[in-house]
């Protein structure tokens, strides 16, 4: 299963839904696989940071789908965000893990997720978050993205994914700066509000 | 802490206009958190690591919503990968309350090393911070720290020390 092929089945499902992504070749493929959610999308470069910034922003914004697409690699550099998360029962909160097994972006070495052992979906279920699931079909993870994006309690699913990238894609230009104002203007505007805004006259 | 210091900090968190606090609780702001629980106007979420609230408190900036973290100054150390990588990197803020362990008149040998690096990991991030000492300066610094960092878009810190802790 590829990541790319996962990403344009869930891409076809958003519209109004905020994204959070984690780093790595996957912030270059949503970025084509999901063209229309450029803006709704923050890109950050933070293994460990995705899922708790995204439950953050779904605390925030309790009225609006929020989608999280985590690693692997960044998943288990904190796994203590699961039992957070399974305590707070987010009701707008779906998460995705694509688990390449690998660290892709620095030439793939083995993730603990390689070795067979480790299942980021039951380490989820023994944290507390009861729907998480393991995938392996595109058809399958589509299904999930269904279920997750109207599920009214913390929804995760792990995404097994091959290590290859998207090739020919184009590559996104911006900084975490930018990116960050793309990001928060896309709020502003969505929701109506001011999030940063004007100095003072003093 | 004294009713009247907890009193002190969360009328400065109201007044900054913060709804959510991430915490993970310690000995010096034992009176605080269930305060903060107890809060109709805020709401609290524990976490597993202060790293990991200072993630959260980033996604609350992004909803337009304003958070604090609330944490021993060790917290600061479990916090500062989270907090280079949005803080230097994207510009999102954490405003930070912290207890101040390990300063003078610290009387466990294991809080020292948070007394220690309290300041020098502060000054590695650039983040600007202020000691409070006095129960009449913690609104203040509170409110000041917020109106930084929604200046600066980068974080903030108050620590509070001396006799409004012990």
């Amino acid at each position: 299963m590829k990541r790319f092929d996962c990403m344009k089945a869930l891409a076809r499902r958003l519209s109004d839904e905020l994204v959070i992504l984690s780093l790595g070749a996957s912030v270059d493929e949503w970025y084509n696989a999901a063209p229309h959610m450029r803006d709704a999308s923050l890109f950050q470069q933070q293994l460990g940071c995705v899922s708790a910034q995204a439950f953050g922003l779904a605390a925030g914004l309790p009225h609006r789908r929020i989608v999280s697409l985590d690693t692997d690699g960044g998943m288990m550099f904190n796994l203590g965000i699961l039992a957070t998360i399974a305590n707070e029962q987010p009701k707008n909160l779906f998460i995705v893990v694509w688990d390449n097994e690998c660290y892709q972006s620095i030439g793939g070495p083995p993730t603990h997720t390689a070795s067979g052992r480790v299942d980021i979906a039951a380490i989820a279920r023994g944290a507390g978050v009861t729907r998480a699931y393991t995938t392996r079909t595109v058809e399958e993870f589509d299904g999930h993205c269904a279920d997750g994006l109207a599920a009214q309690e913390p929804y995760l699913v792990v995404a097994k994914v091959s290590g290859t990238v998207q090739p020919d894609i184009k590559r996104k230009h911006s900084d975490g700066r930018e990116d960050k104002y793309i990001f928060v203007r896309h709020v502003e505007r969505t929701e109506n509000i001011v999030i940063m805004g004007p100095s003072e006259h003093n | 802490m004294k009713p009247s210091a907890v009193d002190a900090v969360i009328r400065g968190l109201k007044k900054a206009g913060v709804s959510i606090v991430c915490y993970l609780p310690d000995s010096l702001f034992k009176e605080l958190y269930p305060a903060l629980d107890a809060d109709p106007d805020i709401r609290t979420i524990r976490v597993t690591n202060e790293g990991e609230g200072a993630a959260i408190c980033g996604g609350v900036f992004l909803s337009g919503k304003r958070a604090a973290l609330v944490m021993e100054n060790s917290g600061l150390r479990a916090s500062v990968e989270p907090l280079a990588r949005m803080g230097l990197g994207a510009g999102i803020p954490v405003v930070m309350l912290m207890s101040y362990r390990g300063e003078l008149g610290e009387n466990n040998w294991w809080a020292i090393p948070h007394g220690i690096t309290m300041e020098p990991v502060l000054n590695a991030l650039r983040i600007p911070y202020r000691i409070v000492t006095e129960e009449e300066r913690i609104e203040r610094a509170i409110t000041d720290a917020f109106s930084w960092s929604y200046s600066a878009y980068y974080h903030s810190a108050v620590a509070l020390g001396g006799s409004v802790v012990r």
